[in-house]
């Protein structure tokens, strides 16, 4: 292996570790806030991405259909519980937004503004069935054990893709870069489109860290994943910390969808695979530290890109035999007894 | 409507047992096993939406077709089979689309003795033929003579060095073993062999490895689109030699996700992908013309592949069987499905979508190397080589 | 249950697939239901009772497939014996995986078993001895008396008795030492550690053992299919029986058959239904699965089987005599001796320097205001925390560093502040777990039933400790359904079955009426003059000065007085760190 290898290794590693980062990003801040895995997060992705590369052929996105369906089922569900002004917001969230941002993607995809308007819009599009999945099926389980949730994540997963195979088809599809440019440092040559997803992947985790930092939404929703009766206590509505968490996720999700749609084809059910290694890295930061999660995040990229070099029929054996020892030395760090439920 | 009430089946099943035979004897039931989701989606699909083209009667017998989608999953294709099997005492199974489900739904077969044609590619549903695998039979070429096709051109064009990177599946494993097989035959080396997930998201570890061995051509041995991320990042890294890819590629969306990145990209396929570029002496050609029509009405213009086209091809053995099983037994009868099996041995010179059938007690595929072309991609689209 | 209720059921097992007119795809439903269901049973035992969420199964039961394929294919060995074999080397790599990967705790578990579960999965389709991707075919069929039983209804009869054989397997583990200690895993783990369960060990069993069960599946699927290849393997099936489980009620031993009926049926019918509602052209089963599933789980979070039948209490035989009472060490000898005990937390001193020592036949309260240190100073004495520097004696051996399980082999009992009951656990199946290390039975011999005497005696001597401290009544409540002031007193009635020399109890009066502290202290003083060794932290200073012989008060960390309670009412230390404290 020489040199020119090893940088190519590495920074193809740290692509595909740095969306791997935004995942974890997404699923820590899920699971901290509402104790949910969130595994359709991978949906999420892979709807964005093929959004973003049909809506090359000009016609309104098919995901639209998704997002007033659930919408639509969201309020119903919630209608129920719901009276006076919660019954008011409920009808915003589940039926004027998604119908606005439907409207308007209606309009403005035929005119094919550019790369950056087709992101947007398939970020606008997607991005809400997070917390439409929320109000569905998540938020009727609040209070359920970590493993009910988790198996409620696999129906939801299980639905959702198989509505994602109605919608999009079996076959992938591909996006358009942002930008051909190839910036040349050195012996590596960085294509555009990698230099954008690193941007915005720092962007996102600046931005988390500004919104946890400094605004007031943002300490209420930390304030909840520390302590969740604690925080109710003090009068933080900490229902709405699990809306918020989910449309955190979902954006993160759906930007991220974006920024892989041009680096490699996208399937109805690839998001998965995306998304368990997201998961991986998660755990591996402990579920609860984001800088810790996209590091590792990182890691797991970069040790994938190697071993697909050495020895790619055992790819995944590698990467995921290998968070063995990480995780026996996170656990062992704190060996006392607990009481777990 | 392609599956009928069940539940008065099992209503009549329930009181009857298995009087339900006796009082549709006139009747051919057909049971088909298909991955119409999952991750073999993009061709259990159009092999499923071919079934409404499937003869509706033979003979006097009128045919009925119950179609069940096993999600691409081995538990539930043999869960099928025995349902198709014990509930709808079907005469016939077709299914499934990927080799490891079919493997699996053979000892099914064999146990119930009702005959079944799967529309999986790998030889090994068939060979090495054996007592079970008597009752199997295959529609899609053997991987062994897409290979030799290959290899064929490659010496023709004095290739020495091949690169191989193909799915981490069944069908990757297959092609590895049979393109080993007819490159060492042929002299040529195999300078490393890689392998990559469909659901990859990057190849560019698999990739490097190859082209450090600087191979003269790379063969990419994958099915539909995600056979084209080796190709993109290929062509991102500046490899500039020939590059070829399976029969498992045929369809329009590979072509769509390729672009310019599979220009120039060889294949071997069924003459079914070209067949409106073939002689109008072939015989092939008008089958196959015919069948994309029909299609096409269905499902709109530029929808066929060669997928459905497999999925038309196991009713077109059935239906040219089945007159010949008929004299034998009425449906139903253990006598008409042994028959039915025996008449499917006896097939010689069927011309089918994807080429002309010869079947043999040792052959249950049957094909010859009128069931392969060379295409090559040329301007977005498939091009016949000579 | 009653042996005659499982002699029907096996009964039905052998007629029921040969009732003449049964449609022969529901006996092939029901293998498929049994195989699911035997699989799930592991997992109610790991993930439902010891709280370990797995997702390896399905691995587990491809080690086990393709272990019987591979010698009775490759060496022509009879597929009986691929059962132990296939058994064999199950257990062995399910220690081997438990070794490494039980010490994870909670998700980091969950991720772990992932990670084995996507690892095998490739190793399986990579390997050429199992025939990589493609499998191992021309797996016979199992045979009796050269009779080969291809016929689905010997299996359904092969695969029906083995799951009644797993249900009795499980249903005996659970009711046993071990099964104990396995439902401590879940929300009693610290509990359980205090009288000397080894949880690593109940972790391990119930890890192997759902591995067994799995094993046991996997030998039944490779001859039933005939063709294993790594499909039927990956993670994607692996979720699928914890999912049964889940719908189930994981909890339940009946769950797993539930839940995977449920899962099959349901499969099932929507092949049937959906292509009238949707049309043929349109796949939903995996869409209206997914929605069935959540809505199911939103209507019954704890599984179907809770909804559908009522909680019944496990009766246990109780002998008419209770275990041997252990001799007690001589009356004043010393029982229990701190020297120097410090502990830091970060820049905290939380304890600067306790010495006292404790004589068997002695009762000391160890007091002191608020933030003196008492409760890290009792952690450290019971093991739960380690000191940074002096020394833990127990009955003169060195014991500083020791873990709580160490200690309570040694005849140390303690209770906690705050009780911790194993929720799943009855009142006395509580005690009961409190007289582990007085049982010797082996989980195997559970499952052959070889421990029934020894149980009766320990239930014998829970239902004694339970009667000593006045909670005979309330044995076959749900423990957790107590006032917090009686599930206190359960835990020194836990305490005592473990038949200590050593009392250590947290602040047992709090939250008691009057009449129920009078009766309290009665019992200590009685366990006294037994010649047990008491040490008592405690708030309530009326109780302790009417009740310790001696008292050790603590502020700021270290001990400012020590001394006869009338004595110590006197010292001024004493009053300013009260008075202080108050002010």
């Amino acid at each position: 292996m020489d040199s020119s290898i090893l940088l190519a290794l590495i920074q193809d590693g740290i692509v595909s570790g740095a969306i791997y980062a935004l995942l974890a990003l997404a699923l820590v801040l899920v699971f901290a806030v509402t104790r949910t895995i969130l595994i359709p997060v991978g949906e999420v992705v892979s709807f964005a991405a093929l959004t973003y590369a049909n809506l090359d052929n000009g016609k309104p996105p098919a995901v639209l259909i998704l997002l007033l369906g659930l919408g639509v089922a969201a309020f119903l569900r919630g209608a129920i519980f719901s009276r006076g002004r919660a019954l008011i917001q409920l009808g915003v969230e589940t039926l004027i937004v998604p119908g606005t941002i439907a409207f308007a993607a209606t309009l403005l995809a035929p005119l094919q503004l550019g790369v950056a308007m087709n992101a947007v819009i398939a970020i606008a599009v997607v991005a809400p069935l997070c917390p439409l999945l929320y109000r569905l099926a998540f938020a009727p389980l609040a209070e359920a054990s970590v493993l009910v949730l988790l198996i409620a994540a696999v129906g939801t997963h299980l639905a959702i893709s198989g509505l994602g195979l109605l919608v999009f088809g079996p076959e992938g599809a591909r996006g358009v870069p942002f930008s051909d440019a190839v910036v040349q440092l050195g012996p590596i040559i960085f294509p555009g489109q990698a230099i954008c997803v690193l941007a915005a992947t720092l962007c996102v985790m600046g931005g988390l860290w500004a919104f946890f930092r400094f605004t007031l939404a943002g300490a209420a929703l930390r304030a909840t994943a520390i302590n969740r009766r604690g925080a109710r206590l003090v009068g933080i509505p900490t229902e709405n910390a699990g809306l918020q968490a989910f449309w955190l996720a979902g954006l993160i999700a759906a930007g991220s969808g974006v920024l892989i749609a041009p680096l490699t084809t996208v399937y109805y059910d690839g998001g998965f695979l995306i998304g368990l290694k997201g998961f991986v890295a998660a755990i591996v930061g402990g579920l609860a530290s984001y800088p810790a999660a996209a590091l590792a995040a990182i890691l797991v990229g970069i040790v994938e890109s190697f071993s697909s070099f050495w020895a790619s029929a055992f790819k995944e054996v590698i990467v995921f035999a290998g968070i063995i020892p990480v995780l026996l030395w996170r656990s062992l760090r704190h060996v006392s007894v607990e009481d777990e439920e | 409507m392609l599956s009928r009430s069940r539940i008065t089946l099992i209503a009549a099943t329930f009181v009857a047992g298995f009087g339900a035979s006796l009082a549709h004897a006139d009747t051919i039931k057909v049971g088909i096993t298909l991955s119409a989701t999952g991750p073999a989606a993009s061709l259990g699909i159009p092999e499923r939406n071919s079934v409404p083209l499937f003869p509706k009667k033979i003979g006097n017998a009128d045919v009925q077709y119950i179609v069940l989608d096993d999600g691409s999953d081995t538990g539930r294709a043999v869960a099928n089979t025995r349902k198709l099997i014990d509930e709808d005492n079907v005469d016939l199974i077709i299914g499934s689309t990927v080799t490891p489900a079919s493997l699996q739904m053979i000892p099914v077969v064999v146990e119930k003795k009702v005959p079944m044609i799967a529309a999986a590619a790998s030889g090994a549903i068939i060979a090495p033929m054996d007592e079970n695998k008597r009752w199997v039979f295959k529609v899609p070429q053997n991987d062994g003579l897409m290979a030799d096709a290959i290899t064929a051109h490659m010496a023709k064009a004095g290739i020495k060095t091949v690169g191989f990177i193909g799915f981490n599946d069944a069908y990757g494993d297959g092609w590895l073993a049979e393109f080993t097989r007819s490159a060492t035959a042929k002299g040529i080396t195999i300078t490393t062999a890689e392998k990559y997930g469909r659901a990859d998201t990057t190849v560019t570890g698999q990739i490097l490895k190859i082209m450090a061995t600087k191979p003269q051509a790379v063969l990419v041995a994958g099915s539909g689109t995600p056979a084209a991320l080796p190709a993109k990042t290929l062509k991102e890294r500046g490899y500039t030699g020939t590059m070829y890819q399976t029969h498992g590629v045929a369809n329009a969306e590979f072509l769509k996700v390729g672009g310019k990145d599979v220009e120039g990209t060889y294949l071997p396929s069924g003459p079914f992908l070209v067949a409106d570029q073939l002689p109008d002496s072939n015989p092939i050609k008008a089958v196959a013309l015919d069948y994309t029509k029909q299609y096409e009405v269905v499902y709109g213009p530029g929808t066929v592949s060669t997928f459905g086209a497999h999925g038309m091809d196991t009713a077109r053995l059935f239906g040219a069987a089945a007159p010949v099983a008929l004299t034998h037994g009425k449906p139903g009868t253990p006598e008409f499905r042994a028959a039915l099996r025996d008449a499917l041995e006896g097939l010689r010179g069927l011309v089918v979508d994807h080429g002309v059938v010869n079947m043999s007690p040792t052959d249950h595929n049957g094909f010859d190397e009128r069931a392969r072309v060379m295409v090559q991609i040329v301007n977005g689209a498939w091009k016949l080589q000579p | 249950m009653k042996p005659a209720i499982w002699l029907a059921l096996v009964a039905a097992t052998l007629v029921l697939p040969w009732l003449p007119g049964l449609p022969l795809f529901w006996v092939s439903l029901a293998c498929q239901i049994g195989i699911s269901a035997i699989i799930a049973v592991g997992l109610v035992v790991l993930t439902g009772v010891a709280g370990m969420t797995s997702f390896a199964q399905a691995s587990l039961m491809g080690i086990s497939a393709y272990t019987t394929a591979l010698i009775t294919t490759k060496l022509g060995i009879s597929p009986w014996l691929g059962l132990p074999a296939a058994m064999a080397v199950t257990l062995v790599v399910a220690f081997a995986i438990g070794s490494i990967t039980l010490r994870l705790s909670g998700h980091y578990l969950a991720l772990g078993t992932i990670a084995w579960s996507v690892s095998l999965y490739y190793l399986y389709a990579n390997l050429d001895l199992v025939g990589r991707n493609d499998g191992l075919t021309g797996i016979p069929p199992l045979s009796l008396f050269g009779q080969k039983l291809i016929d689905i209804r010997f299996s359904a009869q092969i695969i029906g008795l083995s799951l009644i054989g797993g249900m009795i397997a499980s249903l005996h583990l659970l009711d046993s030492r071990w099964g104990r200690a396995m439902r401590s895993l879940r929300g009693g783990a610290v509990a359980a550690a205090s009288v000397g369960v080894d949880l690593g060990r109940a972790r391990m069993l119930a890890f192997v053992f759902a591995a067994l069960m799995a094993a046991l599946a996997g030998w039944l699927f490779a001859h039933m299919q005939r063709v294993v290849n790594p499909t039927s393997f990956g993670l994607v099936a692996g979720i699928q029986y914890l999912l049964m489980a889940v719908m189930g009620g994981a909890a339940h031993l009946p769950g797993a058959l539930l839940g995977a009926t449920a899962v099959v049926l349901v499969n099932n019918s929507l092949q049937d239904w959906l292509p009238f509602l949707f049309g043929a052209g349109v796949s939903a089963e995996t869409i209206v699965f997914g929605v069935a599933l959540v809505l199911i789980l939103q209507a019954a979070p704890a599984g179907l089987w809770p909804v559908i039948a009522p909680r019944l209490s496990r009766s246990h035989r109780v002998a008419e005599t209770a275990l041997t009472v252990q001799t007690m060490p001589k009356l004043g000898a010393v029982a229990l001796r701190a020297s120097g005990l410090q502990r830091r937390f970060g820049g905290l001193v939380a304890v600067a320097d306790l010495s006292f020592t404790l004589y068997q036949g002695e009762l000391l309260g160890l007091i002191g205001p608020n933030g003196a240190g008492k409760s890290t100073s009792f952690n450290l004495l019971s093991g739960a925390d380690h000191p940074d520097a002096g020394r833990v004696e127990l009955a003169g051996q060195d014991v500083t560093g020791c873990t709580p399980q160490m200690m309570a082999r040694r005849g140390l009992a303690r209770s906690f502040q705050h009780a911790r009951l194993v929720p799943s656990l009855s009142v006395i199946e509580n005690v009961a777990l409190g007289a582990h290390l007085r049982g010797h039975a082996s989980p195997l011999s559970a499952i052959l039933r070889r421990d029934r005497d020894e149980e009766a005696h320990i239930y014998a001597e829970a239902a004694r400790q339970l009667a000593r401290c006045g909670l005979a009544d309330l044995a076959d409540h749900n423990a957790t359904s107590l006032a917090l002031g009686q599930q206190r007193i359960v835990e020194i009635a836990r305490a005592l079955a473990a038949g200590p020399s050593v009392l250590l109890l947290d602040e047992p009066a709090a939250g008691l009426r009057h009449g129920e502290k009078q009766s309290l202290a009665a019992l200590l003083r009685q366990l006294r003059d037994e010649g047990m060794a008491i040490l008592l932290v405690e708030h309530d200073m009326e109780f302790v000065m009417s009740l310790a012989d001696n008292l050790v008060v603590m502020d700021f960390g270290t001990v400012i007085a020590t001394g006869k309670p009338s004595d110590v009412r006197r010292n001024p230390a004493v009053i300013e760190a009260y008075l202080g404290g108050v002010a």
